[in-house]
């Protein structure tokens, strides 16, 4: 940082022309044949220079420290047993190396989890962009070196990039991979899970010949067991068999041999198949037209998601007129294909004031109580035909049917009540309008309802005339129930006396029937959001017993759930980690999948330096072991190869850059202005003397 | 709580009880008229409503009680189904609370008969014939109407019928129009209407004349003679018939074409599985 300035005292034009002008007298002087030629000619051109101020400049330096970037990964995958000790060992070791080098600073990154895995690129380009290039002397990453953000591995360094692997060569594992799975499957329609078994690293041969024991789990209940060897890939089919979400839980046992497998964590997977209906089908009969058929049409209709069939018996065979066939527009019930063949392709069968009338034979009644037996739905609306001797409850299905006629029909207003069951069953909860002490705004009246005799096994939930039962839901088997002992719920509709909730009613009466997941009465849902995990417990106990969590590590954890309404007991939960959890109290259990059950950080375990290769390569660095000890640190010029391998083993190379600061700059004239003076004076006096005789004289 | 229990029982005991005659209709689906105060109009009402009563009886599943007359300013129509409105020149307009009422009745699922009776003077009748008509209907909320169209469910609902007769024959009835792009829908042989059914009927076949029996069950009003007159007033019931079935049942019948398809369906899944 030294040169020369200039700093001229007049216009450089001018000390231009003073420079041309005493050259040209020394041309005229040298063709005049003066001897002092050269030295006026000198004379005139110092003072020329003397005029252009010329000053010697120069700056204060500092030299500066080197900096390395010393890099630890603490990902999760570092986790696993020996690597961390391995990690600080090589930390402490490279530090005392480090501070031992003179004018050298370190500067250290950890690397933690991310939700995307451990971003080590996005961690090393953050690191040199942060230090000034002409300073890092060198990069040591200590790592598995299982980047999941290779796009984001810079491309070159101004230092050597050196790689310190944790691991061992003998590290293997076995993973289960996950290829492809369904978010959502029909309930009962098998959806297909395509998986593999995978080893990697350095797998011992007794395990590589030997296939894996995979189980699966479908909601925590073992259903199938199964040998596949690594590499096969399995198309696994697997049957959502209700409604919501199916967990499915695939794992294998860990492999035996000699040299165990690095992790068993990766070796299960939790898979969420949201199981959705097909279209539902229906079957609605109605023995008769009347004033409500339309209600249940109107209902079963409006819902795309059903599929009615509907049949209404406009002409009873006993009852006959002298029209020709050919000007009626009835068809014939097909009865053998609907009740017989056809009866467990229905979701709901509902019976709409029906009554038997000879067009059922005894066996279709028998048949669609094994129907419901076998998980089918039967929703009974009954009118008075109920108490009458064509009562549906005097066929073979009058065995499933909640409650038992006396024949005594009320025919006077009553209004519909929620009974303490009723108010904690989801069916009935909370339907707008509820008749409740101190509220005079209710829903209306009904004016007809049979009496019956509740199945003592079946819940009243709501109540009509003199408090007798007026909706029973009842399981039978498999199947459900449902039995609505007055045919007026379409006055509700009608807005008779304000009218209600009729729709919603029925509407949740069935769907209960069809099991949907959100009107079941025993249930206990969890509801993820996050890390947070509300937890919601139906029952129609009175209270519910604390919850037992088992964490994926098998610990187990007690959660007491707080009432939050009538028949509902919550609580928030927060998660400590991802992975499959069990709850249970007891009486009903779910099982949990938290995030993927094999996070990232364990897709793969067996520390790798590929993906840092090409880093390392273009800045002449270098992959090594930590499992072959820690290297030795030695300075280097740039531009070398910065490791090989010494006497106590490898070592590796940090080029120290000397680079320093300016600070400041001096500004110093070339000679002071005497000098200048007298080295002028002193030229013309040779040139006088030159050309005097006494120069002569004296030579 | 206990006096709050007490009160809360009192104001429910004091609400009035239904009409008994009401009660019964909502019960047995009895076929109402209103009253117009034209004795001879309401007698014919009464008369008609029973004889189509007893033919419903004798012949379906249907099996109302006795009819009974509606005074529009006075009774709740929310128990009722169906309403037999004919139309008289000297009927003083409901009150306006009525036509809350019955605006109510139609949007809620009630379905209202309006007869003309003057299907005998050619050049007359439709929905904007009649001037009485006009001035009953004008404030209720009726949708835009048609002439009911051949492929109407009201052709097939128990009978198939061609038209609609009663004492007179040949003249339209008008019902809610259909949907535009409603024909021809997914490719079934006629309208698959929108399950509402339509809220007003309106015609002057005079039907409940033709449907009239004492109470021997021998008809009143004269229909012609012979042959023909029996042939036409079993015409008139059917369509009465058919007219109970569409306002009970809805669109079932229109339905009941998809029914082949969707057990085809059931079958081939079958055999997919």
């Amino acid at each position: 940082m030294t040169g020369l300035s200039f700093d001229p005292l007049l216009p450089w034009a001018l000390v231009g022309a003073v420079a041309v002008l005493s050259t040209l007298v020394a041309v005229w002087s040298l063709w005049r044949g003066l001897r002092g030629w050269l030295w006026r000619g000198l004379a005139g051109l110092a003072a020329a220079a003397a005029l252009s101020g010329p000053a010697l400049q120069s700056g204060i330096r500092n030299a500066l420290s080197d900096i390395v970037i010393l890099l630890d990964d603490r990902s999760a995958s570092q986790s696993l047993p020996g690597r961390a000790a391995q990690t600080d060992a090589a930390l402490n070791g490279l530090t005392r190396q480090l501070s031992a080098l003179p004018d050298t600073e370190i500067r250290r990154v950890t690397v933690g989890d991310d939700p995307d895995g451990t971003l080590l690129g996005t961690a090393l380009t953050k690191a040199l962009a942060a230090e000034p290039q002409t300073r890092i002397a060198g990069v040591i990453a200590l790592t598995d070196g299982l980047a999941h953000d290779a796009s984001q591995i810079p491309a070159n360094a101004p230092a050597p990039v050196h790689v310190l692997l944790t691991g061992t060569p003998a590290d293997w594992d076995r993973r289960l991979v996950i290829e492809e799975a369904p978010a959502y499957g029909l309930i009962g329609q098998p959806v297909t899970i395509r998986l593999r078994i995978e080893d990697q690293g350095a797998v011992p041969p007794e395990a590589a010949s030997a296939p894996a024991r995979l189980h699966v789990l479908l909601d925590g209940e073992e259903s199938r067991v199964l040998d596949l060897p690594p590499g096969v890939p399995l198309d696994l089919p697997v049957v959502p068999e209700h409604a919501g979400q199916n967990v499915v839980s695939i794992g294998f046992d860990a492999p035996g041999g000699a040299v165990p497998e690095l992790t068993d964590r990766n070796n299960s997977a939790a898979l969420q198949i949201q199981g959705v209906h097909d279209r539902l089908r229906v079957l609605l009969i109605s023995g008769e037209p009347h004033a409500g058929e339309r209600t249940w049409r109107n209902l079963l209709k409006s819902d795309a998601n059903v599929d009615l069939i509907h049949f209404t018996i406009l002409r009873p065979p006993d009852k006959l007129d002298a029209v020709p066939v050919d000007e009626m527009s009835l068809i014939a019930f097909p009865t053998h294909e609907l009740f017989m063949e056809r009866i467990r392709d229905f979701d709901l069968i509902i019976f709409d004031r029906d009554r038997v009338r000879g067009i059922l034979t005894p066996q279709y009644y028998d048949n669609i109580r094994r129907y419901v037996e076998e998980g089918g739905a039967v929703l009974v609306s009954a009118g008075p035909e109920m108490s009458s001797v064509e009562s549906l409850n005097l066929s073979p299905m009058g065995a499933i049917i909640p409650g038992r006629p006396t024949g005594r029909v009320y025919d006077q207003p009553f209004l519909p009540q929620l009974t303490d069951q009723g108010r904690r069953h989801p069916v009935t909860a909370g339907l707008t309008g509820a008749p409740e002490p101190g509220r005079a705004d209710h829903w209306g009246r009904w004016l007809r309802m049979s009496q019956v005799i509740p199945d003592p096994r079946a819940q009243v939930v709501m109540t009509g005339a003199n408090d007798e039962p007026l909706l029973i839901l009842n399981r039978v088997g498999k199947g459900r129930v449902a039995l609505l002992t007055s045919d007026q719920v379409w006055l509700w509709g009608r807005g008779f006396e304000g009218g209600g909730p009729q729709l919603e009613l029925l509407r949740r009466i069935a769907h209960w029937s069809m099991k949907e997941p959100e009107l079941e009465e025993e249930s206990l849902l969890a509801d993820v959001s996050g890390e947070v995990v509300t937890i919601t417990r139906r029952t129609m106990k009175p209270e519910a017993p604390p919850l037992r969590i088992t964490h994926p590590d098998g610990k187990v954890e007690t959660l007491d759930l707080a009432e939050a309404g009538p028949g509902r007991f919550s609580a928030r939960w927060t998660a400590p980690g991802p992975g499959l959890y069990r709850m249970t109290d007891g009486e009903i259990s779910r099982v949990l999948a938290l995030g993927p059950a094999a996070p990232r950080e364990f897709e793969e375990t067996v520390a790798s330096g590929t993906r840092l290769q090409p880093l390392v390569e273009a800045t002449r660095g270098a992959v090594l072991h930590l499992s072959d000890g820690i290297p030795m640190l030695r300075t280097l010029r740039e531009g070398r190869p910065a490791h090989g391998q010494g006497v106590s083993g490898d070592w590796i190379g940090i080029t120290p850059r000397g680079a320093a600061s300016v600070s400041g700059m001096t500004h110093r004239p070339l000679l002071p202005a005497w000098a200048w003076l007298a080295l002028i004076a002193a030229l013309a006096l040779i040139g006088w003397l030159a050309e005097g005789r006494g120069w002569r004289r004296g030579a | 709580m206990i006096l709050m229990a007490c009160i809360w029982a009192a104001t429910a005991r004091a609400q009035d009880d239904p009409d008994p005659r009401l009660v019964r209709a909502a019960d047995e689906v009895a076929l109402a008229y209103v009253v117009t105060g034209d004795a001879e109009v309401d007698r014919a009402s009464e008369a008609g409503l029973r004889g189509l009563s007893q033919v419903l009886t004798q012949r379906t599943t249907i099996e109302p009680g006795a009819p009974l007359g509606i005074d529009l300013d006075r009774d709740d129509l929310s128990l009722l189904t169906f309403l037999y409105w004919p139309v008289t020149e000297a009927q003083p307009s409901p009150t306006p609370q009525a036509y809350v009422r019955l605006n109510h009745f139609l949007k809620s699922g009630g379905v209202i008969l309006f007869d003309t009776r003057d299907g005998d003077i050619a050049g007359l009748g439709g929905p904007d014939g009649s001037a009485a008509l006009q001035r009953l209907a004008a404030p209720l909320d009726i949708p835009q109407l048609a002439p009911i169209p051949a492929d109407h469910v009201l052709t097939r609902s128990f009978y198939l019928l061609h038209d609609f007769p009663g004492r007179y024959q040949g003249r339209e009835v008008w019902a809610e129009a259909p949907r535009a792009g409603a024909e021809a829908a997914e490719g079934v042989p006629f309208r698959n209407l929108n399950d509402g059914v339509s809220p007003v009927i309106i015609g002057g076949n005079s039907w409940a004349e033709a449907w009239a029996v004492d109470d021997n069950g021998l008809p009143i009003y004269s229909m012609g003679a012979g042959f023909e007159a029996e042939e036409g007033r079993e015409m008139a019931y059917r369509f009465g018939v058919n007219l109970i079935m569409y306002v009970l049942t809805g669109n079932y019948k229109s339905d009941q074409v998809h029914v082949p398809a969707l057990l085809e369906r059931l079958r081939s899944e079958e055999v997919l599985r």
